[in-house]
């Protein structure tokens, strides 16, 4: 490389052209600009994440007002079903009721399914005071009810999911 | 080091830079216009990135990709890099702040060498950068960025030999 040491400083003697004065400007003109794009992106970007945040209580507390709405609703339809269901003393469910003259306010129950879809033996327990084993198994399960309004032909349904826990007796064992 | 985008006085920074940085751009556009502005934006760029100024290889390769970005969109022509070099046309502008005809032979020289060699030249020579900073300014390994510049004062010296 000390070859070209001669060649190398001559080389350092060129001084590259200068910038135009106004460069300097253009630059800090476009800094200043990138500043208050981003500045005003996260402004909104806070402002999206406030709302996000704080909203979020709100958003929840409706949507447990709404459904627990909708809960008091069913329970209230399903009382006075059963209430009118003790009276006519018509316990079935099936489709024969939808036949049953009703009101036009009237739904009745059309259909209920239970889906076990995670059934799991526990083990055996002693129940308090007992010698004899139980076996304990718990189901999780998804339940749909339906109710119909034979009148006007609407339907309610409602699925929720479930979990059961059987005790079964062993014996003979 | 300081970091740029805390430097309260980027204008001296970016005025120690500036002359290294267009003309490194300036292997690529024509026009000093055209380099000052893919010099204003990569340095813009850089800045935003909140990069510090030891990174400076970052810097050089910020001005080459912007710059390829600017041949390719102007030309809308070069698909490779290769291409690009191979159809880069001779600077128009001066290159050089020149005061006598001994530098205007050797600027015209440096002109002439081959694009791969002169951008080593110009990183070396007038920005300063180590070949480690090179290679990683250029995409390429450090012995290949000494080699080069190796060549490229080779040519110069057998262009400047009295014939």
């Amino acid at each position: 490389m000390n070859d070209f040491s001669e060649l190398e400083n001559e080389l350092r003697k060129l001084r590259p052209a200068s910038p135009s004065p106004i460069l300097p400007e253009r630059v800090e003109e476009a800094m200043l600009e990138n500043c208050r794009v981003f500045a005003a992106a996260d402004a909104r970007f806070m402002a999206k994440w406030r709302w996000r945040f704080i909203g979020a209580p709100h958003k929840l507390a409706l949507g447990f007002g709404l459904a627990a709405a909708a809960v008091l609703l069913l329970l209230a339809q399903i009382s006075r079903e059963e209430r009118g269901s003790a009276a006519k003393e018509s316990a079935p469910v099936s489709s024969v009721m939808a036949t049953r003259p009703t009101s036009a306010n009237e739904f009745i129950p059309a259909g209920a399914t239970q889906v076990v879809y995670n059934p799991r033996d526990e083990g055996l327990r002693f129940a308090d005071g007992s010698q004899q084993p139980l076996r304990r198994l718990r189901y999780q399960t998804h339940q749909t009810w339906q109710w119909r309004n034979p009148t006007t032909g609407a339907s309610l349904r409602v699925s929720y999911p479930s979990e059961e826990v059987v005790l079964v007796p062993v014996s003979g064992q | 080091m300081e970091n740029i985008a805390s430097h309260e006085d980027w204008k001296s920074c970016f005025s120690e830079v500036a002359p290294g940085l267009l003309l490194f751009a300036r292997q690529w556009v024509q026009s000093a216009a055209d380099a000052e502005d893919i010099v204003q934006e990569a340095f813009v760029k850089f800045w935003r990135r909140n990069h510090k100024i030891a990174n400076r290889p970052l810097l050089y390769a910020a001005v080459r990709s912007i710059a390829l970005d600017v041949i390719r969109r102007d030309r809308r022509r070069a698909r490779r890099e290769a291409s690009v070099f191979a159809e880069a046309e001779p600077a128009i502008d001066p290159q050089f702040e020149l005061e006598d005809d001994t530098q205007s032979a050797l600027a015209a020289a440096v002109d002439s060498l081959p694009h791969d060699q002169r951008e080593v030249l110009v990183l070396k020579i007038w920005n300063e950068l180590t070949f480690s900073e090179i290679a990683r300014a250029l995409d390429i390994s450090q012995n290949t960025a000494a080699s080069r510049y190796r060549y490229a004062l080779a040519s110069l010296r057998k262009s400047l030999q009295p014939q």
